[in-house]
């Protein structure tokens, strides 16, 4: 009796601090990954500091040939810049406003940066958003078809087509769109956004479909390419072999057991991706007068508008660290023994 | 991301000088030209269903710095918005003939020291206000400040005598100067001299123009409304948007899509391509040159013959052709082609090989070897006319070697022997102050002839147009014989708009009809 006794005592003794200790072990594995993230993002402000205060003397740079005609102005940049400061802290001020919310005013036209870049940082998520929804499915479907008919007829038809799009810079495939629906040959969708007084470019859904039948169409085909690959492999694989030969229906193979292996490469690939979209895309947002965050951070460029460059860069690099952080927790999750290599 | 400012004629720049060109330019207006020659009733209830709807306008350039302050318009989506919300005292009409516009005249004294403004009757700021006096007052010191001109009043600041300009009446004022200056109206009639109230907020733009403020995100759009109670003809529009656009490919695409109505500074290459698709395209004259600019007081140009040798060298038509796809009007070395007082009577110069052969040779200069600086910065010509000097200096046996600076307009600008430059439209005085006298901001040729400022000072003062003139012609002669300038040509203005939108007429002051969307129209 006591041994029958102790026996569930026992059970119940390792299991509930195992799932403890899981938790525990996932909570400390996220607050690692916030913990170097937060340490990423510090990292890309001193970098974004020191190289935009390294240009050499900014005011020089605004002002141009007005630098040696116009004192008064050069005294109130250099007021507004607090260059007299040393850089380590200008450096602190600045990221003491960060933290408070303060962004800083734009040089060019004196606005709070927060206000100015606000929008900008919407339409350009706004804009990642919809073609990742549409993109995902369309690159798996199209993945699954071609690995399905491995090496045959339509697989090729496939490849080809995709490796045609991969080839073609992104603002030609924008260029062909807008004469194809817009200009030359049929007249049915807009050809660029219009916002007009303060309003989003998806108050007119419509304008929506090109800029993100373009982006679609410029990242499906390298996320396709490495999904079908990863599949492909996947399927050659012993356990899959072995799921065919006790008799599971391909397409089951195809869903539960290569599919699931398969997508954890997939999502690193579209984790880039779509970081590249957010910021990266200038020509495509200059194509379709799309107000996002590239055209605001070469147009600051232009202005040599410090501060805006400072805060878009920084939104910029936190998309890249936060959308890959998604990326590992989702390749972790769908990894079982990565899930169990933290749990354990 | 360069794109826009590559074909684009008369491509709007945006570094300090070319915001001074665009000052002095000749611009401005058009309403008040309609009104005198053209009066009655616009063609806005020809084309349709004329009255209404909104109107958006697709403007080259702009960015984060867009600004609509009435006095520092840079940008041609700038020069866009003031042009509708503010007037200045007089308007250049779509001739380039001064017209009373806020203003009903404006006289000067027999000494040119005294000007005297009478206010137009009736003209009301956006919010309801009356012009007066002091509105005009305050207007001229924030053009004029001395410590701070904007940029219409670069010319005025130095001249002007605030303690003696002062408010006659409620609809009166006079200004006074410190030295006779016989064309200060021209001045007044620039797009930088808006008039605004004495409580002006650059944040809460009034204005007096035929459209008032509504909204304005800077690097983005505007939208502007109707104003009801605007002096002249009302807008036929209840509406006006100006769409910043980066890429004038995109612009096209917007109007060809009729998500736009009108765009300015299309560039040649989408000419054809505007066409194709129904749009219209509007042709204007104007004053602006790509000139090639010689120092006089450095070798080898400091020699007169090398100076007209060169001169002699250049194919103009074949300029016009090439570098400005053939939108253009041939030059004589002479600018300002609008002036009243422009020399049209001196014999236009040709290529002449031989003879710049024989000056050369006279100079001793043969097998000449010259540098032509150059840059993008100055515009889509300049290249182009660049490498085609090289080619046709080869046949007199110079050697031309391009070099190319960027910025064009930097540090060394106004120090190159050979370069080039760009200016818009403006009339022989100002033009003169600026660019062939000592001490003028921008003398690139370092034009220096103590009988031309003789002549030119004489022509400051004088009231008597005729007596002007022969002044200005006389002067004109000595730069036509002596001057650095090579002149081949002035561009012509290109802009775009709908078939469905009617109203807007070519204007030699600024594109799209001087901006004066108040006599567009958009049918159905």
């Amino acid at each position: 009796m006591a041994d029958v006794a102790t026996l569930p005592d026992a059970l119940e003794e390792v299991a509930p601090p195992k799932s403890r200790h899981g938790a525990a072990a996932w909570a400390s594995w996220l607050l690692r990954r916030l913990g170097l993230a937060a340490l990423t993002m510090w990292l890309v402000s001193v970098l974004v500091f020191v190289s935009t205060s390294a240009l050499g003397d900014p005011v020089r740079a605004i002002l141009g040939r007005e630098y040696d005609s116009n004192p008064g102005r050069v005294a109130q940049l250099t007021e507004q810049l607090n260059l007299d400061e040393p850089l380590a802290a200008r450096y602190l001020d600045w990221l003491g406003g960060l933290f408070s919310g303060d962004l800083g005013t734009s040089i060019a036209n004196q606005q709070p940066v927060s206000e100015l870049i606000g929008s900008n940082v919407v339409n350009s998520l706004v804009l990642v958003l919809i073609a990742a929804i549409v993109m995902i499915p369309v690159a798996f479907g199209i993945a699954m078809i071609s690995a399905n008919y491995r090496r045959r007829r339509p697989d090729t038809v496939i490849q080809t087509v995709l490796l045609t799009l991969a080839g073609l810079p992104e603002f030609v495939i924008g260029i062909l769109l807008v004469a194809l629906f817009s200009t030359t040959v049929f007249n049915i969708l807009p050809a660029v956004t219009i916002t007009g007084a303060g309003g989003s470019p998806w108050d007119e859904p419509k304008s929506m479909i090109l800029p993100v039948a373009t982006l679609v169409l410029a990242v499906a085909p390298y996320v396709s390419r490495i999904v079908r690959a990863t599949l492909l492999e996947v399927l050659d694989s012993d356990y899959v072999e072995l799921a065919r030969l006790k008799g599971i229906p391909e397409r089951v193979v195809m869903r539960k057991h290569a599919l699931l292996n398969a997508v954890v490469p997939g999502i690193q690939v579209i984790a880039l991706q779509l970081a590249w979209l957010a910021g990266g895309v200038v020509i495509v947002e200059t194509l379709f007068n799309y107000p996002g965050l590239g055209f605001q951070l070469v147009d600051s460029v232009r202005n040599h508008d410090v501060v805006m460059v400072q805060a878009l860069s920084l939104v910029i690099a936190a998309v890249y660290v936060l959308v890959n952080l998604v990326a590992d927790l989702l390749s972790i999750l769908l990894t079982a023994r990565a899930r169990t290599a933290i749990s354990s | 991301m360069t794109n826009h400012e590559e074909a684009t004629p008369g491509n709007p720049g945006y570094s300090r000088r070319q915001v001074f060109r665009y000052t002095g330019i000749a611009a401005a207006a058009v309403g008040g030209a309609e009104l005198l020659t053209a009066c009655g009733s616009d063609d806005g209830d020809g084309g349709g269903s004329g009255a209404g709807g909104i109107l958006i306008h697709g403007a080259t350039g702009g960015s984060g710095k867009d600004t609509l302050d009435a006095h520092a318009p840079v940008t041609a989506p700038d020069i866009a918005r003031v042009s509708n919300l503010f007037e200045p005292l007089l308007f250049w009409d779509n001739d380039y003939v001064l017209a009373p516009a806020v203003a009903e005249q404006v006289v000067p004294s027999a000494d040119a020291l005294n000007w005297t403004i009478t206010l137009r009757d009736g003209v009301t700021f956006h919010n309801g206000k009356d012009v007066t006096a002091e509105d005009v007052l305050f207007s001229i010191k924030r053009v004029a400040d001395p410590k701070a001109p904007t940029s219409g009043g670069v010319a005025l600041a130095p001249i002007i005598d605030m303690a003696g300009t002062k408010k006659v009446d409620d609809k009166t004022v006079v200004i006074a100067l410190k030295t006779p200056y016989a064309v200060l109206d021209m001045l007044l009639a620039e797009y930088t001299f808006g008039i605004v109230p004495a409580d002006y907020d650059p944040a809460k733009p009034v204005g007096t123009g035929a459209f008032q403020y509504k909204s304005f995100t800077p690097g983005k759009d505007s939208v502007f409304t109707k104003y009801a109670d605007y002096w002249g003809d009302k807008a036929l529009v209840d509406e006006l948007h100006i769409q910043d656009f980066a890429d004038p490919n995109a612009m096209v695409n917007a109007l060809q899509a009729g998500q736009i109505q009108t765009i300015d500074n299309l560039p040649y290459n989408l000419i054809d391509t505007l066409k194709g698709q129904g749009g219209k395209v509007l042709e204007s004259d104007t004053g602006a040159w790509v000139p090639f600019t010689m120092r006089v007081d450095q070798k080898p140009f400091s020699d007169v013959r090398v100076r007209q040798a060169l001169r002699l060298i250049c194919d103009r038509q074949q300029m016009i052709d090439q570098a400005l796809s053939g939108y253009g009007t041939l030059g004589n070395d002479l600018y300002a082609p609008f002036d009243p007082a422009f020399a049209k009577d001196l014999p236009q110069r040709e290529q002449d090989i031989d003879q710049a052969k024989s000056l050369l040779s006279q100079a001793g200069q043969e097998g000449l070897q010259v540098q032509l600086f150059t840059g993008d910065d100055i515009g889509s010509a300049a290249p182009a006319s660049a490498s085609l000097f090289v080619e046709q200096a080869k046949l007199a046996g110079v050697d031309v070697k391009v070099v190319k600076k960027n910025p064009f307009f930097g540090d060394d600008y106004l120090s190159y022997p050979f370069g080039q430059s760009f200016w818009n439209t403006r009339n022989y005085l100002p033009q003169a102050a600026v660019s062939s006298l000592k001490g003028g901001t921008y003398n690139e040729t370092h034009f220096d002839d103590p009988k031309f400022a003789g002549l030119i000072a004489a022509a400051q003062r004088e009231t008597d147009e005729a007596k002007r003139t022969s002044l200005l012609q006389d002067a004109q002669e000595i730069e036509y014989n002596a001057g650095g300038y090579i002149i081949w040509g002035f561009r012509r203005q290109i802009d775009g708009y709908s078939g469905k939108v009617s109203g807007i007429k070519p204007s030699k002051y600024l594109p799209l009809g001087s901006y004066k969307f108040q006599y567009a129209s958009i049918s159905a």
